[in-house]
């Protein structure tokens, strides 16, 4: 089927300390492209762990997945490596931007990695980004200095740098007010609308998930509900 | 600008601190690295240089021989009979069969410089009652003064009076102290086979070496020959040098089959100068090994540092699709930052020390100066010591960074 952007097949996860116990018992979902899902769950029920598996960055687990179709499990670091930098933008639980870097360069860091466009572009890009979240006034400033509401817009904005097809939110709108909080569901469902990206967000605000395609429920390392 | 070398650069510049304190540390290895090269080279040259002043590159002479009695045996040709010698010196003339022929076959070798014939005569050197020994090197001074620039030694007087001035003689300056000479004195000069021969002093010079000053002189190879009461194909020794000196042993082996006389070349009659240059040489490069060894850990230490506390950037930018050569790349690129930053300054710095104290006067004989060498490899081996020390110090922080597992950091 081409129309799926993710697919995992009894995924099962262990963590050893400080005794081995299964953190994800079994999972197995299939979220298609241009979806707008959101994972909901008790907080310590694994969402977090399941994101970091989808996310290819975890690769010790049992079960496989695919992303696009193609199946990454098993794949070499390098190449995980280049697929999530092309094909997949992370909003992390604690929005961790470079403190080093001006905003406006964290968010362009992916892109200038692809090397697709040239500075240039990637700049006006990243311009453009930050402004769809209001903070454009920010884009020199250095990202330490910033609250944590603008810090977590601006990983919002670097997620979607590189025009990624799939998007993974971990609560990214867990540090921000009810007017952004809706700024950035607008945005998403434009994207997963208009541009066919497929947006994946753990979320605890229930009118977030309510309005999203579907809901995927955890508890307790293991999928309650597919929506 | 690509993308790892920004970032490199980013964190570089948010530690100016450690990084400034990394590439002095670089620098001051570097800079070392120059100034003792530079010294040394410069003291070998000099020493090299004094002991041409001289020594030739080969000199070629006949070698007493023992009598033995193999000659006798081989006659007899019956094993059974014993011969009993006292063996002695040959009484023999010391110098060489046809030396002029020598010479013209010599000369026609295309490693060979200059050849010049020398009849040297052991001499009792007498003004008023005063007696002193010494030794008399009869030399076509023109060709002596070509290879050997005698002509920077003198003293005082004219050392070309030689090829005019009848009975000529240029004297050490100890020969003229120790009997109270001047240019233009007369010297009585006796060798153990000729008679009293009264000569003429036409210059003084000085060596840097007591002991030549105290006993050599200079006649015409004429008068040298007439001293000792010899004809004119007299010649004791041949000085030879050649175009390079590096290859004088090799020639030297060439020379003794081909003539059957020996030949000495200068390293065999200058070992210990050749040891002093290897000592030199084991003492600099333990010093700059220690000083490069320091500079590295200083690099290494600033990098495990930045790791330490950068870790969850790390993370990050993993997260984000850096791959483990693209970090290691990050890091790698910023530990060759500081070895070239301090690299570079170290170059500069280190020609100044060295420019510097070869400014600094010493006036120890004819050293007035430091001898110090401005030599262009010095400064390429400096920055690719440098370069090497930096990498090697900066691979391993560079690999652990690459390393970091990105789930297990952002995690916490
Ligand atoms: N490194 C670890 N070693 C052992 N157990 C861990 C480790 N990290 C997480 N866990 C455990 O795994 C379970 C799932 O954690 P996870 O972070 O996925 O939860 P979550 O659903 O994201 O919670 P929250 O909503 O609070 O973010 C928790 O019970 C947690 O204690
Ligand atoms: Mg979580």
């Amino acid at each position: 089927m081409a129309d799926i952007a993710l697919k995992s097949t009894n995924v099962t996860k262990y963590f050893h300390d400080p005794v081995t116990l299964p953190v994800l018992k079994n999972i197995s979902l299939e979220v298609k492209k241009g979806e707008f899902v959101s994972i909901v769950g008790k907080s310590g029920c694994g969402k977090s762990t399941l994101l970091y598996v989808l996310s290819t960055m975890d690769r010790d687990y049992e079960g496989e997945l695919e992303i696009n179709g193609l199946k990454v499990t098993g794949k070499s670091l390098n190449d995980l490596a280049r697929i999530r930098n092309e094909s997949i933008g992370f909003v992390f639980q604690f929005h961790y931007l470079l403190p080093d870097f001006t905003c406006l360069k964290n968010v362009m860091i992916p892109a200038l990695r692809l090397g697709k466009l040239s500075a240039k572009e990637v700049e006006a890009k990243a311009y453009e980004k930050l402004k769809m979240f209001g903070v454009e006034e920010q884009a020199l400033k250095k990202a330490n200095k910033l609250s944590g509401g603008q810090q977590q817009r601006v990983a919002i904005a670097r997620a979607l740098i590189n025009d990624p097809a799939i998007i993974m939110g971990d609560e990214p709108t867990g540090n921000l007010d009810s007017k952004n909080t809706g700024i950035v569901f607008d945005l998403f469902q434009k994207l997963s609308k208009e541009f066919g990206q497929t947006i994946i967000s753990v979320t605890h605000d229930e009118d977030f998930a309510k309005r999203s395609d579907r809901i995927i429920e955890m508890a307790d390392g293991e999928i309650k509900s597919h929506g | 600008m690509n993308v790892n070398t920004e970032i490199a650069l980013t964190y570089l510049s948010a530690r100016k601190k450690q990084t400034i304190i990394a590439s002095l540390g670089v620098m001051f290895g570097i800079s070392m690295f120059i100034f003792m090269q530079s010294l040394m080279k410069g003291t070998n040259d000099y020493f090299e240089k004094m002991s041409f002043n001289n020594t030739p590159h080969i000199r070629m002479y006949s070698e007493n021989k023992v009598a033995d009695n193999h000659m006798m045996t081989s006659f007899l040709n019956d094993p059974s009979v014993k011969i009993l010698t006292n063996p002695k010196q040959l009484i023999q003339s010391q110098g060489l069969t046809n030396p002029y022929g020598i010479i013209r076959e010599i000369s026609s070798k295309p490693e060979i410089a200059n050849v010049t014939p020398q009849v040297t005569a052991n001499v009792i050197y007498t003004s008023g009652s005063v007696q002193i020994n010494g030794n008399v090197a009869g030399v076509n001074i023109d060709e002596e003064d070509k290879m050997f620039d005698v002509q920077s030694n003198m003293v005082t007087g004219d050392l070309h009076a030689l090829n005019w001035v009848n009975n000529g003689i240029l004297i050490g300056r100890g020969i003229a102290d120790k009997l109270s000479l001047h240019t233009g004195d007369n010297i009585t000069v006796t060798s153990g086979t000729g008679s009293p021969t009264i000569m003429k002093v036409v210059g003084i010079f000085a060596t840097t070496v007591k002991q030549i000053d105290e006993t050599k002189s200079y006649a015409n190879i004429v008068q040298a020959q007439n001293l000792l009461g010899k004809d004119r194909s007299y010649v004791t020794d041949l000085k030879i040098n050649l175009k390079d000196y590096n290859k004088a042993s090799q020639v030297a082996r060439d020379l003794e089959t081909m003539t059957g006389y020996r030949a000495e070349d200068w390293v065999r009659a200058n070992e210990q100068l050749k040891a002093a240059f290897k000592i030199r040489a084991i003492i600099l490069n333990s010093v700059i090994g220690v000083i490069l060894l320091v500079a590295g850990f200083g690099i290494y230490n600033i990098l495990n540092m930045t790791i330490y506390e950068k870790i969850k950037e790390i993370a990050i930018l993993k997260a984000q699709g850096f791959s483990g050569p693209a970090v290691t790349s990050i890091f790698l690129q910023q530990a060759i930052y500081i070895g070239l930053m301090g690299g570079i300054i170290g170059i500069c710095v280190g020609f100044g020390i060295t420019y510097m104290v070869s400014r600094i006067y010493i006036g120890a004989g004819t050293l007035k100066y430091l001898p110090m060498s401005f030599y262009i490899p010095h400064y390429i081996e400096a920055i690719c010591f440098g370069i090497l020390t930096t990498i090697a110090a900066g691979y391993f922080p560079a690999r652990k960074a690459s390393k970091v597992d990105p789930v297990t950091i952002i995690r916490g």
